[in-house]
């Protein structure tokens, strides 16, 4: 294990200007450890590629020149490699320039952002329009676009600051593999990527989100933490190949972006003893709310009234919507989350956006999903719902079979025993009208599982 | 595959993926009262269809005003075959 790069200096970021940040910690560690990785990306792939931390800190420091004499109104990242993404960030923020990350699906986006220069790749800055007057008085900040998984997507704007809350720079989370599974231009992509360079870690990019080529880049390139979907992570564990899944090096699984069931948590723990699993909760508006570690669902009863460490506020609507008021001078906001109370627990029953709404009735798609998953010899499912001119919508699934399968089943036998038991547990509208057995199931850019 | 065909064959899927068995579907078959077909069925079925045919006349707006009775097995393959023949873009 190489010695972090000064650990008393990382930790002491902290006190620096939040914009300054992402820059100061790259050029601290590229002047005592040049060699260090900083990225690893196409993990997995033929073209691998490795990127330290000289190089980084390098490029950081020819764009900030080049952005210290164009002054831009603000500076649009469209690249798509995250050492360029990081390169934009950290000028920007030493240079207090406004920096929007728009995913692919928020480009259209771009319009709201007028006069603002688009950097790709190439990081050739375009000469500015119009170039900003006064230079230093516009407080820098950062645009992130929504993930539009209910409603389409839009522009945030977040300081540097609450961009900044939620990482860590206590020495234990120094020097650590970090595993992108996220894309790296929205706010759960953007956290763990800033997170890893703010403390001298490795950012990890596999080529693609197939789980063997996941697990493979998780032991050949040591990670040891893994920020995942549970969509993202069910599918590591049920499709990944297994002797390789069960050597990747991780001591923490952080699940975000749906909520993380009690079967995932208990299976994953089963599978990596040595890691702690945590779910956070956190979006695009609010950034993070609360992180659960004790590795069961939802989160404790008592939260809900009563301040927790963040600051936030929790509470719920009548209808068992969960309401965030992330400070006494804020509003409320409503999360668009449904918890019901189970024990001392509340647990996530599904975002109101997903629930499928049949002849009138309401169907949960999450309970139908963990019904199949209890089906032997399905392995994952995804339930959702398709419109319909005779009963507005209907349920829809798909399911991944096991593989191989026991011998002697058949697909269409695992179908079969699906609809049998949904007819058996679940009221007729609620029974899927279309399931198709799929090899992997469809997941949106932000690695969550659509609804629509 | 003729529209009869294709709707006998997804209304047998409706039947056996609701675990009732198929009985004999006809043309003059009434969906309700003698294949046993309520309005979830008659959803699934039509998006069966939309597979197999790679139509749904029910979702077009005319189609919903004008909705004409289905009553029989032979009422839906009207509507089919006579959606199949106009490609919808015709409609004014």
């Amino acid at each position: 294990m190489t010695t972090a790069a000064n650990a008393t200096t990382i930790a002491h970021l902290a006190d620096a200007p939040p914009e300054d940040r992402l820059a100061s910690a790259v050029g601290l560690v590229a002047r005592q450890f040049p060699d260090r990785t900083a990225i690893v990306a196409e993990a997995g792939g033929d073209a691998r590629r490795v990127i330290d931390y000289a190089t980084l800190a390098a490029a950081i420091a020819k764009l900030e020149a080049e952005v210290a004499a164009a002054r831009p109104v603000g500076i649009v990242a469209r690249a798509r490699r995250v050492e360029s993404l990081a390169v934009i960030a950290a000028a920007c923020g030493r240079e207090h320039v406004p920096v929007a990350f728009l995913a692919e699906d928020a480009r259209d986006l771009v319009g709201e952002l007028r006069d603002w220069v688009v950097l790709d790749d190439s990081l050739a800055l375009p000469a500015a329009a119009a170039p900003r007057r006064e230079f230093e008085t516009v407080p820098p900040q950062v645009v992130v676009a929504t993930s539009g998984t209910s409603g389409p997507p839009k522009l945030v704007e977040h300081s540097w600051d609450s961009l900044l809350a939620a990482a860590r720079l206590a020495e234990q989370w120094h020097g650590r593999g970090w595993l992108l599974v996220y894309d790296a231009t929205r706010w759960a992509g953007l956290q763990v990527w800033l997170q890893a360079l703010l403390t001298a870690g490795r950012v990890v990019v596999p080529v693609s989100r197939d789980p063997d080529i996941v697990a493979r880049a998780c032991v050949d390139e040591d990670v040891s933490i893994l920020p995942a979907t549970p969509t993202l992570l069910r599918r590591l564990i049920t499709s990944g190949d297994r002797g390789l899944v069960t050597r990747m090096p991780l001591d923490r699984i952080t699940l975000g972006g749906e909520a993380a069931d009690a079967p995932l948590l208990a299976r994953a723990a089963e599978l990596f003893p040595a890691a702690k699993i945590g779910h956070v909760y956190a979006t695009t508006e609010l950034g993070e709310v609360f992180r659960v570690g004790d590795g069961r669902a939802g989160f404790p009863a008592e939260w809900i009234g009563r301040q927790l460490p963040g600051g936030a506020r929790l509470s719920l609507r009548r209808d068992g919507e969960l309401l965030v008021q992330l400070s006494r001078d804020t509003a409320e906001v409503a999360t668009g989350d449904l918890v019901e109370r189970r024990g001392n627990r509340f647990e996530f029953t599904g975002r109101r956006s997903d629930v499928i709404v049949v002849g009138g009735a309401k169907v949960f798609p999450r309970r139908v999903e963990e019904i199949l998953r209890g089906v032997p010899g399905i392995a994952d499912a995804r339930v959702y719902g398709l419109p319909s001119a005779i009963t507005g919508e209907l349920v829809a699934a798909e399911i991944v079979a096991h593989d191989p399968l026991p011998a002697g089943t058949t697909p269409d036998q695992v179908r079969s025993a699906a609809l049998a038991v949904c007819r058996e547990r679940l009221e007729a509208h609620a029974v899927p009208r279309v399931v198709d057995v799929v090899k992997m199931l469809t997941t949106t850019a932000a690695g969550k599982i659509p609804r629509r | 595959m003729t529209p009869l065909d294709e709707i006998t064959a997804a209304i047998r899927t409706v039947l056996a993926d609701t675990g009732r068995s198929a009985p004999d579907i006809a043309p003059g078959r009434l969906l309700t009262a003698d294949l046993g077909l309520d309005s979830l069925d008659l959803a699934q079925t039509i998006v069966l269809l939309e597979r197999s045919l790679g139509i749904d006349p029910f979702r077009q707006a005319a189609a919903v005003e004008n909705r004409p009775t289905i009553r029989t097995v032979a009422d839906l393959v009207a509507i089919y075959t006579s959606a199949l023949s106009s490609p919808p873009s015709q409609t004014p």
